[in-house]
Order: structure tokens, then C-alpha cells, then sequence
């Protein structure tokens, strides 16, 4: 048996490097963010605050305001990628003559990067861009996309979705040729229409890939940075200015790094709440024996 | 005259199963599509043939390779160059160091390894972005504001790509370690002439993931390299947004090199990367 002498030395430096570079780069910060959160700068030094940073975060309204932009975004962007990640990935396991190409075209979001995305769809959607020169075919007067506090909120979910969806799709695919395709034969022996057996056969078989997409994408969203940072800077009238941007805001322009690191524990700690529901509610086995 | 209708319904079915591709095809390719044809425009040509919308503005004429010119003179080729270093250095650091974590993991037991490796998958759940900030103030306590470093050694240890090589060694049958130490070789032999060459494609998906973050890496940079003195291509690229506002033609070029790169890696071997992420999905 290998496994009666363990090597320790040869373990410590297989392990040592991951180890620590997780540890120092991955963990550490994150404590680091909350004890910084029970500190202020004062004329260069750290004072200990206590709770401050967060009763002042949870009296400002443009707290409130963010954290609300911040849980509409993500109650909208979440269900519509997930939705339509899992539409894409059933016409990409299809088979006939010719999906191959329209499987490469799919995939071409993956590779261009969320800030690329962001500079091609501002002009895109620029008042004398693409879309609304399509639009202007069909009769529809051009709309003002990311300028307007009512649609700036939603050109960003769509430039997103764009980008994102692709990138679900290939978990979701790995999860759709997980299933036994005689499940699909016996059902249509059976008579199951197509919307049947997605409803009562794939989506239940999927639930564990679909949990895994759902937890990993509300992860990325919450957290989402790169087009509100380009596009809006958390306008206009604070219509984008979700949490993550808000943070930057507070740490990065005006220096008030205890307010910052405040925000991302509060983030976190939401994320966290969100994500510890979402395996309560789905990951439960069905109560039958 | 019973094989008509029929024909003619899988007919129709057949047209409208194309049509609904490429549909979608169309808005995948559409953006990046008009990217390129735009920059491959003169300035003044970019928003030509759009008030009143026709094919032509699908089509780059007139034809100029002024914008990627102008690029270039804007030292994006020194960014580029920068971006593979980073990525590149990140890459085989990355291989190396998940790789022997990944083998450890697969090939020994020892106290707490499975609760080692939950944490693990916790860290590549937990976005970058969530720590982005906290890690400024780390890189400060180092001393590598603004030093090459913080971009680079961060981003060495991933928890992803550990997982995908403790997934892929675990499978690698336990005789071959027998034998090859009862041959007397040492372990140092059994990892580089035994695991190593097994696993090419499990380095080519996580060397695939380790280059495509450190490509498309924004928040991080932004933050660690406040002096923009070595830029990095996403934030190369919207700097470049926010100083040329108008200068379309340009932006587009910028934005086509940015995207096609990390595509000509992905395309040609877009199956590992699938596989990689696809068995991250199933088992994680």
C-alpha cells in the first residue's frame, strides 16, 4: 500500500504553494475585510471605530437606494440568463447536419471579454448606433439606451446577458449529457410531448446542474463592476449605482476605505444569506423513499 | 400523392429550424460582426448607411486599415505584449502549482484533506471581484502597489484549477504508482514521467482557464496598478474609451484584437475548455 507512508515532506511542498497562495490571496483578505470594516483612517492613522462604519451605512439612504438597485438587478438578471442559457443549450445538443457551425457561433460570447462587450454595445446602442438604426427599419424612434435613468439599468442586463449566456450553456450542456437518452426514448414511447418531457424529465434531472449555474452566476452579478464602471458610473440618478460600485466609489474615489470594506462584508454576507437559501430550497430531495 | 404534404411539412420544419438558428446566430455574431466591419472603416465612415439602416453598413467600404494603424501608435502593442506576459507567466506558474496540489490530493490521504478541499471549492465559488478590494489593501502590506507581482502572484493559485487535476489524477489507476515504485523509481520519476504526460488535457483546459482570466482580468488591475504604467488589456482598453471618446473606428480596432485573440486560442480547442468547465459544473 502507498497510502501506509505518506511522504510528509513531499506533501508539505506539493501542497505548500496552492496552500498559501489561497491563504494569502483568497482568505486572508476576506478577514481582512472585516476587521478593516471596524476601522477609519483619521490623518493617517487607523482608528478603531467599532460599529460606526456600519451604523452610518445603515442610516445613509444612498445605501438603501444601492442595495435596492443591487436586488432588482439581480432578481431580473439571474432568472433571464439562467432561462436562456438552458434554451440555448437544448438547440446546442441537437443533432443534424450543420449544428456544428451554429455550435461554434454560440460560443463566440465566451471569448469576448465583458469590457470588450461593453465598448462594442455603447456604440451599438449610441443614438446614431446599430440598434437604433435596426429599430428605425420597423418605425420605432431611436430610444436614448444608457443615458435614460429608466432604460440604463436594462441596456446593462442585456450587454451582460449577451455576454454571459454562452458561458451557462456549456454547464448546462454538461449536465444535459449526463442524462440516459433511453429516459427520452421510454418517454416518447409513452407519448410525452417535447414541452413534457422538458418539464417533467429534463428540468428534474438537471436540478443539480441548474443549482450549481444559479449559485455561480447570482455570485458573479451581485458582484458585477466592468459595465457599470464604463458605462455609467453608477447613473444617471444613481440608477445603476449597484453595491460593488458604490464600494469602489466610497474606497477608491473618496478614500473612505472603512465605508468600502463595510459595503463588501454586507455584500458577502447577502451573497452568502442568497446563496444558503437557494441550496435549501433546491438542493431538498423530494420525500419519498 | 401520400409523401407530398409530408415532405413538404419536414420541409417547412427543416427551413424553420434553420431560420430559428440563425436568429440567434445572428445576435451572437451581429455585435462582434459590426465591430470588425466598423473598424476596418475610416473615422468618418463608422455610422455611414445606418439612418436609413442597409446591408451595406455590414460591409466595410469604404475599406481603410487606418484604425489598427493608429492603434498601434498608441503603443497597443505594448499592452498586448504585457497582457500575454501576465497571462503566459500566470498560465505555467498556475499548472505548476495547482498541478502538485491537485496530485497530493488525488494520490495521498492524510488528516483533513476533505475538509482542505471543500474550502477549495468555496474559493473558486467566491467571485475575485468579492475580495478585489481587501486584496488592494494585502498588496499594499506586501509593498507591490504598481509592481508587475501583484497582477501575477495572486492569480498563481486557483482553486478551479486544483480541483481539475485532483479530479483527473484521482482517476489515474493506483497500479501504475505500484509498479513504477516498486521499479524503484522515486516520486519526483512517478509525477513528471507518469501524471504529467496522462494529464496534457486536463493542463490544457486549466491552462486554457488561467490565460482566459488573467485575459480578461479588469477589477484587479484597475485597482493594483494605479500608475498606469504597465497596462494590462482591459483596462488598456477602457482607458483608451474613456481618452478617445469619438475616435469609433479605433475603439472597434482595439476591441477586435481584444476579442479575436483569446477566440483563436478558444476555437481550436474549445473542447477542452468545455470539458473543463462542464465537469467543474457536474461534480462541484
Amino acid at each position: 500500500m502507498v497510502r501506509s507512508k505518506t511522504p510528509l515532506f513531499l506533501l508539505a511542498v506539493l501542497l505548500a504553494p496552492a496552500l498559501v497562495g489561497l491563504v494569502v490571496f483568497r482568505l486572508y483578505p476576506i478577514a481582512l475585510a472585516v476587521s478593516d470594516s471596524f476601522f477609519n483612517m483619521l490623518r493617517g492613522n487607523q482608528v478603531f471605530v467599532g460599529l460606526d462604519n456600519y451604523v452610518a451605512l445603515f442610516t445613509d439612504s444612498a445605501f438603501w437606494k444601492s442595495l435596492q438597485v443591487t436586488l432588482w438587478f439581480n432578481l431580473l438578471i439571474n432568472p433571464i440568463q439562467i432561462a436562456l442559457a438552458l434554451g440555448l443549450a437544448l438547440l446546442y445538443v441537437q443533432k443534424f447536419k450543420g449544428v456544428a457551425f451554429y455550435r461554434v457561433l454560440f460560443l463566440i460570447p465566451i471569448g469576448v471579454s465583458l469590457p470588450t462587450a461593453v465598448i462594442i454595445w455603447r456604440i451599438m446602442l449610441s443614438p446614431d448606433g446599430l440598434a437604433n438604426g435596426v429599430l428605425n427599419i420597423a418605425g420605432i424612434p431611436g430610444q436614448p439606451w444608457l443615458t435614460s435613468e429608466s432604460l440604463a439599468l436594462y441596456s446593462i442586463i442585456a450587454i451582460a446577458t449577451w455576454k454571459g449566456i454562452s458561458y451557462w450553456m456549456i454547464f448546462i450542456i454538461g449536465g444535459l449529457q449526463n442524462i440516459s437518452p433511453e429516459i427520452y426514448d421510454a418517454a416518447k414511447i409513452d407519448g410525452a410531448r417535447a414541452w413534457q418531457r422538458l418539464v417533467f424529465i429534463t428540468i428534474p434531472l438537471l436540478r443539480p446542474t441548474l443549482l450549481f449555474v444559479l449559485v455561480a452566476d447570482v455570485s458573479i452579478n451581485f458582484l458585477l463592476f466592468a459595465p457599470i464602471f464604463m458605462i455609467t458610473q453608477g447613473g444617471p440618478a444613481d440608477s445603476t449605482n449597484v453595491l460593488m460600485y458604490e464600494a469602489f466609489k466610497s474606497g477608491f474615489i473618496f478614500g473612505d476605505m472603512g465605508r468600502a470594506m463595510a459595503i463588501i462584508v454586507v455584500v458577502v454576507a447577502i451573497l452568502l444569506v442568497i446563496v444558503g437559501l437557494q441550496f435549501r430550497l433546491l438542493n431538498g430531495k423530494p420525500e419519498k423513499k | 400523392m401520400q409523401s407530398t404534404p409530408h415532405a413538404l411539412r419536414k420541409g417547412i420544419g427543416f427551413g424553420l429550424k434553420h431560420v430559428a438558428y440563425i436568429a440567434i446566430a445572428f445576435i451572437f455574431v451581429l455585435p462582434l460582426w459590426w465591430a470588425i466591419v466598423s473598424s476596418l472603416r475610416p473615422n468618418t465612415e463608422v455610422f455611414a448607411d445606418i439612418f436609413p439602416f442597409t446591408a451595406k453598413a455590414l460591409i466595410p467600404s469604404p475599406f481603410s486599415l487606418e484604425a489598427y494603424q493608429g492603434v498601434f501608435d498608441r503603443g497597443f502593442g505594448i499592452i498586448i505584449a504585457n497582457t500575454m506576459f501576465v497571462a503566459i507567466v500566470t498560465m505555467i506558474g498556475g499548472l505548476i502549482v495547482n498541478g502538485m496540489a491537485g496530485f497530493a490530493f488525488a494520490v495521498f490521504d492524510f488528516k483533513g484533506k476533505n475538509a482542505i478541499l471543500t474550502l477549495i471549492i468555496i474559493s473558486f465559488m467566491l467571485p475575485f471581484e468579492a475580495i478585489a478590494l481587501p486584496l488592494y489593501t494585502v498588496t499594499l502590506q506586501l509593498g507591490w502597489l504598481d509592481n508587475v507581482a501583484a497582477l501575477i502572484v495572486p492569480s498563481v493559485a486557483n482553486g478551479l484549477a486544483v480541483f481539475l487535476f485532483y479530479q483527473f489524477f484521482k482517476e489515474v489507476p493506483k497500479d501504475y504508482l505500484e509498479a513504477a515504485k516498486l521499479d524503484g523509481a522515486n516520486w519526483f520519476d512517478v509525477l513528471v514521467r507518469i501524471y504529467v504526460p496522462l494529464s496534457i488535457p486536463t493542463c490544457i483546459s486549466a491552462g486554457l482557464l488561467l490565460f482566459v482570466f488573467q485575459w480578461e482580468a479588469f477589477l484587479w488591475p484597475l485597482l493594483a496598478m494605479p500608475s498606469q504604467q504597465f497596462k494590462v488589456i482591459q483596462v488598456g482598453m477602457a482607458a483608451f474609451q474613456q481618452q478617445y471618446q469619438t475616435i469609433w473606428n479605433q475603439l472597434f480596432a482595439v476591441s477586435v484584437i481584444t476579442a479575436l485573440i483569446p477566440i483563436a486560442l478558444l476555437l481550436p480547442l474549445q473542447r477542452y475548455y468545455v470539458q473543463g468547465l462542464a465537469s467543474a459544473g457536474i461534480k462541484g
